[in-house]
């Protein structure tokens, strides 16, 4: 298998949370990355006329490389036509309809070997949300969507309400935040280290980014201490970590993780977080408490 | 003037309170002119008198309101289900009971495929099977240098042999959920869930969309049809791809497809606004053996997968209450909108907390653009009560009702799911007839054969599989039961004006029979031999 893996985020939540607007922001961003988006329909897409490339059938084209299709013939065969694609998109963003479980559908990026796992986001309405989790009827999917998150964005409210933040966090949320009213949303989806001769990526004060350079050496024991400690507003981590058991590879998005055998000459690792939920200083504190 | 055949038939059962017994049958151009004895079409000058029929029962041919395409394109895959199943050109698969019987059936198959291929199976029911869990090791002895799976059959489950795991990468590493491990950390083989089976089936070239949409597949559905003596059924939840209405009326069109068929859109998801004008646009390209326009929307899922919403109190094993598959919500917008541009609806309803959202939503859809005959159809209706028939009669709703689950699954919910009290009473066909609901019955097919005669047979009967009567007040006549099957279904389907009964005026649609199910035993109505079907006066015996 020479092409490399194609990382698949989750847009999870209930109708009206957010999710087309959201979408709408990461293709009209400019990233430079070949994002592949799945819809589940193109009726709410708004993208300008002059960026679109192509249009037809199922299938938007536009003119950053971005690419739009719908799900009209099913999830799953347009997943595989997701993958059959060449060139390779680099990301893979796929709305889940208003009640799925996006768990279920992330659990095809931890399956299929052609995938890899880059998250569920799961958006939160603030102002109609709290009444839909009252009502008995739909409460518990979207309970679930909201346990499924490795990151929760509350939308359509600007500070949110410290009893909203309480009681998803009591649901399962991890480290609820506001979705970023402005400035990019690129670092959510994509790769955090930057490629050969890329611009580094520019900060932006939405995001907290953290960076590590050592040769410390952390026992595998002391490792899967670390992680299991780590701040819950750390949202990504990546890079290799020396181990008395071998380099590994590390890469962690919200509550998955995966960890395996590599080759590194240095403990480096590169994470980022919502400003509101975790400061440098707490992951620097965190990381440096490791057991070498 | 064109031909006039008269058929002569050793009994016609017509349907028809007027004559409900006849001998001769008059046709014209595909359509009844006369029925009564020899000499019924007599004023309509000279014909030809055709006995290939006479030593047959004729009945209205027989309408399945609820089946999938698929139940004509899986078999180009092994069967290896607990039942005995008669596949679209007639053979007999016997129903397999151990792992050995599975391992050979599909050892035979793979024989009958080129070297190296994939060897697939489908309608493994695991908890019928005798001895220890089918896994992988099982399978690697049909196979170890190809892959090998068997989908079971809810369809939500397959199981694996080495050789497409390893094509899929699984390993003792894996830590995806539905990848079952053994007892020292290797895969069984077992899958559970699309997103787990995903990897195998890509790899094995398995594509649902190839089991419904091939050419072939369409003309093994017409296959089973023809073998029950249906001679118009639905395509429950199909999609409508570019190209797909005239490939679909090509293939129906021919002479040799010998049903008609409807199929019905599935709607989950899409907005009901542009589908609604969609479906109007489809509904004008309908021919006389392909119907179209009509849309399925969903909102639960299965009670026997406990993910059917059901009203309090609930599961006994105290799992938790389903899931929608559409929120009663979103439901009640999709329902006013299709509704509004007059489109016929068939809404999978299989709790009663489905079935009560779906009223809700069509209660409030009547109200606000009154449709006295749209005729919209709850499909499955398990455990509606007699409360919610009501309101059905007072809607105009007909019910669907998944008569054939008693028998498959009957004991399964005593046990299992809703328990015996409320088991008694589901699929609850006497009550509906009671109330005044115009009703069919079906078989969801693939998920149980189609045939209306077993699903009748179920009707009147209500055996399940362990031999006892579940319910005995919701049994029905064996009249009632074959109503249910032709004019019943004829009338949900907004198809009565066509089919339905042997009348004058109808289509020359027939079910041949080897016998008279209205003089037999009740219990060997299932037996009752199907010769073929007549379609528009065609005669096309087996």
């Amino acid at each position: 298998m020479s092409l490399p893996r194609l990382p698949l985020t989750v847009i999870g939540g209930y109708l009206g949370a957010g999710k087309t607007t959201l979408i709408n922001r990461l293709l009209a961003e400019e990233h430079g990355q070949r994002l592949l988006v799945l819809v589940n329909d193109f009726g709410a897409i708004n993208i300008d006329a002059a960026l679109i490339a192509a249009e037809g059938g199922d299938t938007l084209e536009l003119t950053n490389g971005c690419v739009c299709c719908t799900m009209a013939a099913g999830f799953y065969i347009a997943l595989g036509q997701a993958l059959d694609r060449r060139p390779r998109p680099d990301h893979l963003l796929i709305e889940a309809s208003g009640i799925a479980d996006p768990a279920a559908i992330a659990n095809a990026a931890k399956a299929e070997p052609e995938l890899s796992y880059a998250g569920v986001i799961t958006l939160f309405d603030a102002l109609n949300g709290p009444a839909l989790l009252q009502d008995a009827r739909i409460a518990p999917q979207i309970e679930q969507q909201i346990r499924a998150a490795d990151l929760l964005l509350i939308t359509k409210g600007q500070t949110p309400d410290p009893q909203l933040v309480a009681q998803l966090e009591a649901i399962g949320a991890p480290a609820p935040a506001a979705l970023p009213a402005e400035g990019p949303l690129a670092p959510l989806l994509f790769e955090l280290m930057p490629r050969p001769k890329a611009p580094a990526p520019v900060p932006h004060p939405a995001y907290v980014r953290w960076q590590h350079r050592s040769d410390r050496v952390l026992t595998r024991a002391g490792l899967e201490a670390l992680l299991a400690t780590r701040p819950d507003g750390l949202y990504r981590l990546k890079g290799f970590v020396l181990t008395d058991a071998g380099p590994m590879e590390l890469q962690l998005v919200g509550r998955h993780r995966e960890l395996r055998p590599a080759t590194a000459e240095a403990t480096a690792l590169v994470g980022l977080g919502l400003k509101d939920r975790v400061s440098p200083e707490e992951i620097e504190a965190w990381f440096a408490a490791a057991e070498c | 003037m064109s031909d006039i055949t008269l058929f002569r038939a050793k009994k016609i059962i017509t349907m028809d309170p007027n004559l409900p017994q006849a001998t001769h049958v008059a046709v014209r151009d595909g359509w009844i002119l006369a029925v009564g004895d020899a000499d019924c079409a007599a004023g309509w000058g000279d014909g030809t008198v055709d006995d290939s029929l006479a030593d047959s029962v004729l009945m209205p041919g027989f309408i399945e309101g609820h089946s999938h395409l698929m139940a004509g394109g899986i078999w180009k895959y092994a069967y290896a289900g607990y039942h005995d199943r008669i596949d679209p050109e007639g053979k007999l698969w016997k129903g397999v009971t151990t792992a050995e019987e599975v391992i050979a059936a599909m050892k035979a198959h793979a024989e009958t495929l080129p070297e190296g291929a994939p060897v697939i199976g489908w309608g493994l029911d695991p908890i019928f099977l005798t001895g220890e869990r089918l896994s992988r090791h099982h399978l690697d002895q049909v196979a170890s240098d190809r892959p090998v799976a068997i989908m079971f059959s809810s369809f939500h489950v397959l199981c694996a042999n080495s050789r497409a795991l390893e094509m899929a990468s699984y390993t003792r590493e894996s830590n995806v959920e539905g990848v079952l491990k053994d007892a020292s950390g290797e895969p069984t083989g077992e899958l559970q869930e699309m997103a787990a089976m995903f990897p195998v089936l890509r790899r094995l070239d398995f594509a649902f969309e190839t089991i419904t949409g091939d050419p072939a597949a369409i003309r093994a559905f017409g296959a089973v049809a023809q073998r029950a003596g249906v001679t118009t059924l639905t395509d429950l939840y199909a999609s409508m791809n570019p190209g797909d209405v005239e490939k679909l009326q090509s293939i129906t069109g021919d002479d040799s497809f010998p049903a008609r068929l409807v199929p019905v859109v599935g709607a989950v998801g899409l907005d009901p606004v542009t589908t609604a004008t969609e479906a109007q646009a489809l509904r004008a390209q309908s021919t006389e053996k392909l119907r179209l326009g009509r849309i399925k929307l969903m909102t639960d899922g299965s009670i026997q997968g406990w993910t059917a919403r059901v009203k309090w109190p609930g599961y006994i094993g105290g799992q938790p209450n389903g899931i929608w598959n559409t929120p009663p919500e979103v439901l009640d917008t999709q329902v006013m909108e299709y509704h509004k541009a007059g489109i016929h609806l068939d809404i999978h309803v299989n709790g009663d907390e489905a079935s009560e959202a779906a009223l809700d939503a069509i209660e409030k859809a009547q109200r606000a653009h009154p449709w006295p005959g749209a005729r919209h159809v709850l499909q499955h209706c398990q455990l509606m009560g007699i409360d919610q028939f009501e309101r059905c009669v007072e809607l105009g709703v007909c019910c669907n009702i998944f008569a054939n689950h008693i028998w498959y699954f009957g004991d399964q919910h005593v046990a299992m799911t809703v328990g015996e009290d409320r088991a008694r009473r589901m699929d609850a066909l006497r009550s509906a007839l009671d109330t005044g609901v115009h009703v069919t019955i079906h078989s969801d097919a693939p998920v149980t054969p189609l045939a209306p005669l077993f699903s009748a047979w179920v009707a009147v009967n209500r055996r399940t599989m362990s031999g006892r009567v579940l319910g005995a007040a919701q049994c029905v006549s064996v009249e009632e039961a074959l109503h249910a099957v032709t004019l019943g279904a004829a009338y949900s389907m907004r198809l009565d004006r066509e089919m339905g009964s042997i009348e004058t005026g109808k289509r020359a649609d027939f079910a041949v029979l080897g016998d008279d199910p209205t003089a037999i035993d009740p219990m060997a109505i299932k037996d009752v031999p199907v010769r073929g079907t007549v379609l528009g006066g065609r005669v096309q015996l087996l």
